[in-house]
């Protein structure tokens, strides 16, 4: 199995997994974004929640950083600032995904 | 062999097509795409904003209570809801089915019209988990 063929498999099962985890993330958050500091704090510290949360965060950095390197692939020519361009999005999903699950399960 | 990669066709820019159904989905999702990518990192930031004290929540909690933030709550829904119907249709595609032209179009103009209809009924059942 090549590379792009592994990408485009894993860009559909991330996909299929995403769409519970979104729409149990929109109804959690549409419930909750206007609540005071406590209530937000009272949520977020349940296992379950961080849980769920993390599945859900997991699944999203992995769909939508292979959907960003497809649209590379797309309409960027120069192989080079192809690399580049991916490796800037990895990484900064990668930093952002690993210092927000520190802070979700330190709370 | 990067001579051979440099050499791949682009996807042609958007002036060379004629706008149908299915060519504004195809663009929708791709933005919508991006998008969510900023929404997640914004998410994440917001439950980051957590870890501070409740003196320094309260700037977030002013922006989710104003206008400004009900309508990036409800562009939000819909945002989400546009990727989930229209990842729906992709995966209908990938198992083999919804191929034909007539069923192609139904399914994008089900997908454009179900986004919003998608997103309301979420922010009405959202909102109703609490009050």
């Amino acid at each position: 199995m090549n590379l792009s063929t592994k990408k485009w498999l894993f860009t559909k099962i991330s996909s299929a997994i995403l769409i519970p985890f979104m729409i149990w993330f929109l109804l959690k958050f549409v419930s909750l974004f206007d609540s005071d500091y406590q209530t937000l704090i009272d949520l977020v510290t349940v296992k379950s929640f961080k849980l769920v949360f993390t599945g859900f965060i997991l699944t999203a950095f992995l769909f939508y950083t292979l959907t960003i390197s497809e649209i590379f692939e797309d309409y960027i020519n120069d192989q080079k600032i192809k690399n580049v361009a991916n490796k800037v999005v990895f990484t900064f999903a990668i930093i952002i995904l690993i210092f927000t699950l520190i802070i979700l399960h330190t709370l | 062999m990067n001579k051979l990669f440099s050499k791949n066709p682009l996807t042609p820019h958007l002036q060379i097509y004629k706008w149908q159904i299915s060519s504004l989905l195809s663009i929708t999702n791709r933005i919508v795409g991006v998008i969510n990518f900023i929404i997640i990192i914004l998410i994440c930031f917001w439950l980051i904003s957590l870890r501070f004290e409740e003196n320094n929540y309260f700037l977030i909690f002013n922006l989710m209570n104003s206008v400004v933030g009900k309508f990036l709550i409800i562009f939000l829904c819909w945002a989400f809801s546009f990727q989930i119907l229209n990842e729906i249709r992709h995966l209908a595609w990938d198992l083999g089915y919804g191929y034909d032209t007539k069923i192609a179009k139904i399914t994008g103009i089900l997908v454009f019209a179900g986004s919003f209809i998608l997103a309301i009924l979420i922010y009405l059942v959202g909102n109703n988990l609490v009050n």
